[in-house]
């Protein structure tokens, strides 16, 4: 047990901030806007972090070790508040646009980020900023940062579908006409998504700037935009359940094939095809479940019928069911 | 002729500063140009699929990286020494222009496979076209990885004697004179000049033939077009081939000029083609050809102190449009309701 | 019917990976053992003929793959080289690959499993300087001494007592490269500057060559271009460059990208004297730029002319392979696990390995690293590590690309 924590203790802490991230992809799309652009905020939330940490919260003029976790408490804050302001900005802007259009405009939001924090002199360009301060000895301990994350915006999302603005989200969703006409303001409830998602990818930037003890303008890009997108679509995206499922188990999947390969005995083909072709079997993954699984891993639907099959009468049901297909 | 005294030819550039100017102009426009047609030709590509079906092709990106590869199997090159296809090579090779149809060709088959594995399940499924996006992006990812694996990352570049066909070429035309040279890589004038065939080619097949009208018909109306008798999955199918082939085609072209960098090669092409066929609006054939024109050339004229930001352009562009104008230069209204 | 069917592939699907998950604690002896059986036993019970693990945790995967491929060739010929002439002091060594990827994220996944479940004595990696940023943290922290093959950003050494480089940064060789330039044109006055932005080695590079010429041989620094390593068109900065009229233009920038502006501003009439940085230290440079590499200055910390015994015979298993002229990538990879040989070989001469634990051995090979002062003669030339673990590379080396006829081959000319 220690051995496996200590190897997949830096994996776990990868997953849980994953899921924050899918979260935070999945609230803009419970008000049926498809944004892409968590990385961006993800990136400037991390970019406030290591700039606040190895610039201006400094003991004689160096940084602070072990680094005090209120500290980081305070970037998560910043970095909260700055994204939220700019997600304003962007929101009002870009979500007059929908569907694949709003999409794009959020996958040049992010592109045109990258662009810019390669070029600022205070971003560090390609190599970015480094020696970010550590609030642990033992990665591992950074779960207490962020699994209180994960559960709070769990909590949050979750309550969330249940009470009016959530009822909002979801009106918009179904059909933004009709929610109008009933006098939801879908503009006001779209920026609102769009912000909070915001505001979540913001603070786990702030968190990984620390963790991964570097930060550069590889964060936040295109390729990490498509990635949290099939977290949500993956898991699903029609409970709050299903980004962090997607988001756990698409990081972990590299590295349960990297320990797969590593099995003693497989044949030398199998194990060299699971070693360098691990992103091979993630493709291929991704299409069949998008596949297969249409509504995503974990569905509204799927959960109900497993609290249904409880009841005798809905498992005969099941099993006739099963029985006439079978036919 | 560029290059000697330093000093004397400081001042003959600053006596000829006009003609410099005009020189710059047209150079720039040419390579702009060069740049823009194999945009239009990439971008068509999505824009088929596009104006179809309402989604995008992710996977486009790696088809033309696929092309480029095809290509050069086909024209008998052997593979690098990492990968499982180490040092294989085919028996014999194809004279390059055959080796690009062909290679075209078979990326225009594999967009049809990719039709039938990512896109068909999902749309008998009459699933969410957001599901499409993911399953498109599975195959890139697939495929990307797939050709790694097969023969390495390495860069592979075509024959030296590619383009011998067309005889003795210069490395570069010069379309000033011996004092004030206004030189355009031969590549890219041939690249250019290449791309306006293929681009007038579709033009003609979609405009004046049975098979365009119908696609046109299709990306009209699906429904209204399935009343009328015309088979939709063909024609579906016919557009992923069409769209793999432009793709495909795009690859080598680009590969012509920069050779071949590795299974990545197409992944920032891909990325640039969305910012084309937005600009030029989504679906819109002529559109697509506008905006790489446009795309190509803004990116060519970016002054020398703004380069950094060159990238950028692209996908500020691609912002202000959705902004204001949501449809595109050329596109159709009413994509608000998509 | 058919539904079904494919729900039930899908499921069998999850299901291996359902499995997979729980496969890494269930199998956590056999898979630590899966590399090389026994090495990871504590103290005592290793004979003699259990193999030295050592970690090499390069990008495989995704678009850093170019370099990190070029890494594990380098790293495979060091394995066969040093096995063949009697591995450590009689015992085999055994290198453990893990896929960094390109990304910081694999790079930590990767130590993570060489340190806990390899159980390596020491990490050859990460390939890229941001991926170093942040794996060697988790590296020093459980006291595993690293050596980077590749990473020549500033503050590398410096992340921690474990951390060394095989890699010299780019302060060293850069001055000698323009110098060697103005050697060959005495009158070089104006010259032009272009590199990667999105490359980190690039950028660090670019600084260091930026300021040899402007404040410390005084030079007009006339125009200073920028692009990426995944652009396919670099006209414009090539007309930009040409433009500027410049009697110089050195390049910072990846094989790919820095081939194809040598190419382009070749193409485009650019007659004067190029340099290319570390990037384009490689014969990959031949397929990009072909004919117009000819006479391409590029400043190295490799040279495959160097005329040492250990570097012929390096040469020779690469070319035997690959039948090219390895890449600095390739020989410094080869450096980092000769390092590691030979340090043990050290440390097992005074005090016997078989009788350490895992932890003491690598401490024993840190320490043996950066406080013996030991010298290795390696196919870079000589090398050293001060206290930091920076290394001390005897020479750096300026080629000149000379291309032959046929356009596709050539070679890295040693100009002193």
């Amino acid at each position: 047990m220690t051995e496996f924590l200590s190897t997949y203790g830096v994996l776990l802490v990868g997953m849980v901030l994953a899921a924050i991230l899918a979260l935070s992809l999945y609230l803009p799309l419970m008000a049926g806007q498809l944004s892409l652009a968590s990385p961006g905020f993800y990136a400037v939330g991390g970019y406030i972090a290591a700039i606040l940490s190895t610039k201006v919260f400094l003991a004689d003029g160096e940084t602070i070790q072990p680094f005090p976790i209120q500290y980081i408490l305070f970037e998560m804050l910043v970095a909260g508040v700055i994204s939220g302001a700019l997600a304003v900005v962007v929101g009002v802007l870009a979500l007059r646009l929908r569907g694949i259009y709003l999409a794009l405009a959020t996958i040049a939001f992010v592109e045109i980020l990258r662009i810019l924090s390669l070029n600022l002199e205070f971003t560090g360009g390609a190599v970015g900023i480094f020696a970010i301060p550590q609030p642990f000895s033992d990665a591992i301990n950074y779960l207490w940062i962020a699994s209180p994350l994960l559960i709070v915006s769990a909590l949050f999302t979750y309550r969330l579908e249940r009470v009016g603005a959530g009822r909002a989200f979801i009106a918009i969703r179904e059909d933004e006409l009709a929610a109008d006409t009933i006098g939801i303001n879908p503009t006001y409830y779209k920026v609102l998504a769009f912000t909070l998602g915001a505001i979540l990818a913001g603070l786990v930037g702030a968190i990984s700037a620390h963790f991964l003890n570097t930060w550069n303008a590889r964060q936040g890009t295109f390729d990490a935009s498509i990635a949290y997108l099939a977290f949500v679509l993956v898991g699903g995206s029609r409970t709050f359940l299903g980004p962090i499922v997607g988001g756990m188990l698409l990081t972990a999947l590299p590295e349960v094939l990297r320990a797969v390969a590593g099995i003693n005995g497989l044949p030398t083909w199998f194990a060299q095809l699971l070693r360098d072709g691990r992103l091979i079997i993630y493709g291929i993954l991704i299409v069949l479940v998008t596949i297969y699984f249409p509504h995503g891993l974990v569905s509204p639907n799927w959960l109900e019928r497993k609290a249904k099959t409880n009841a005798s009468e809905a498992m005969q049901r099941k099993a006739a069911e099963s029985a006439e297909k079978n036919i | 002729m560029l290059y000697g005294d330093g000093v004397g030819r400081t001042s003959v550039c600053l006596d000829k500063i006009g003609d410099m100017n005009f020189g710059l102009l047209l150079q720039q426009t040419l390579n702009g140009l060069a740049i823009g047609g194999v945009y239009a030709i990439f971008a068509l590509g999505y824009t088929l699929v596009f104006s179809i079906l309402r989604i995008i092709n992710l996977s486009h990106g790696a088809i033309f990286t696929l092309g480029a590869y095809f290509t050069y199997t086909l024209a008998g090159e052997a593979f690098g020494f990492n990968g499982v296809l180490a040092r294989a090579a085919l028996p014999l090779g194809l004279p390059f222009p055959l080796a690009m149809l062909l290679g075209a060709v078979l990326a225009g088959l594999t967009g049809v496979l990719i039709e039938r594995a990512a896109f068909r399940p999902l749309r008998t499924r009459n699933a969410d076209p957001l599901l499409t996006l993911v399953s498109s992006l599975g195959m890139a990812v697939l495929i990307v990885n797939v050709i790694q694996f097969l023969v390495g990352a390495e860069i592979y570049s075509y024959p030296a004697n590619a383009l011998s066909i067309l005889g003795p070429l210069p490395t570069a035309i010069n379309f000033g004179n011996e004092t004030n040279a206004i030189p355009v890589r031969t590549i890219q004038i041939i690249i250019f000049i290449f791309s306006l065939v293929i681009l007038a080619i579709l033009t003609y097949f979609i405009n004046y033939t049975r098979m365009g009208k119908a696609l046109r018909a299709i990306s009209e109306d699906a429904v209204t077009a399935s009343l009328l008798g015309i088979n939709t999955d063909f024609f579906i199918m016919l557009t992923f081939f069409l769209s793999g082939f432009l793709g495909g085609i795009a690859g080598t072209l680009v590969g012509l000029s920069v050779s071949i960098a590795g299974p990545y090669f197409g992944i920032a092409f891909g990325l640039k083609g969305l910012a084309v066929i937005v600009l030029g609006g989504m679906g819109s054939i002529p559109g697509a050809v506008v905006g790489g024109f446009i795309i190509g050339l803004a990116e060519a004229f970016v002054p020398a102190n703004m380069v950094a930001y060159k990238d950028a352009i692209a996908f500020a562009l691609l912002f202000i449009v959705l902004l204001v104008r949501p449809r595109g230069l050329l596109g159709r209204s009413g994509v608000q309701k998509v | 019917m058919k539904r079904v069917r494919f729900l039930l592939l899908a499921l069998f699907a999850f299901t291996l990976l359902a499995l997979a998950a729980c496969a890494p604690a269930a199998t956590t002896a056999p898979s630590g053992t899966s590399a090389a059986p026994a090495a990871t036993a504590p103290a005592g019970s290793s004979t003699s003929g259990d193999p030295i693990l050592i970690g090499i945790a390069v990008a495989q995967t995704s678009n850093t793959a170019l370099l990190g491929q070029e890494q594990v060739i380098g790293a495979k010929i060091a394995e066969k080289f040093f096995n063949e002439r009697g591995g450590i002091n009689g015992r085999p060594l055994k290198l453990v690959f893990q896929d960094t990827a390109g990304d910081e994220q694999g790079a930590i996944n990767a130590f993570q499993n060489l340190i806990n479940k390899d159980k390596v004595v020491g990490i050859v990696g990460p390939t890229l300087s941001q991926q170093a940023f942040s794996a060697d943290k988790f590296a020093e922290e459980a006291k595993v001494p690293v050596l980077g093959p590749s990473n020549t950003a500033v503050g590398i050494p410096q992340i921690g007592e474990y951390i060394s480089r095989v890699s010299v940064p780019v302060t060293v060789f850069a001055p000698g490269a323009v110098k060697a330039a103005q050697k060959l044109n005495a009158n070089i006055k104006r010259v032009a500057v272009a590199w990667a932005q999105n490359d980190a080695f690039s950028k660090s590079e670019t600084g260091v060559f930026q300021n040899t010429v402007t404040d410390t041989l005084k030079l007009e620094l006339v125009t200073v271009q920028t692009f990426q390593t995944t652009d396919t068109d670099f006209t414009t900065q090539a007309t930009n460059i040409i433009n500027a009229k410049p009697d110089l233009v050195i390049i910072s920038g990846l094989a790919s990208d820095g081939g194809n502006l040598v190419k382009q501003l070749r193409d485009l009439g650019y007659k004067g004297l190029m340099i290319g940085g570390n990037g384009l230290n490689t014969s990959n440079i031949y397929p990009v730029c072909k004919a117009a590499c000819d006479s391409l200055l590029v400043a190295q910390a490799y040279s495959p002319e160097l005329d040492s015994q250990i570097n012929k015979d390096f040469r020779a298993a690469y070319e035997a392979e690959q039948k090219k002229a390895p890449p600095q990538f390739s020989a410094q990879a080869f450096t980092a696990v000769q390092v590691f040989v030979e340090a043990l070989k050290a440390i097992d001469s005074k005090s016997k390995l078989s009788g350490m634990s895992l932890d003491q051995m690598r401490q024993e090979l840190n320490k043996q690293i950066i406080t013996s002062g030991a010298k290795y003669q390696t196919p870079l030339g000589e090398i050293a590590f001060d206290k930091e673990g920076e290394v001390i590379q005897k020479a750096t080396y300026v080629a000149q690309i000379k291309m032959n006829a046929d356009g596709a081959t050539g070679k890295f000319e040693f100009l002193k």
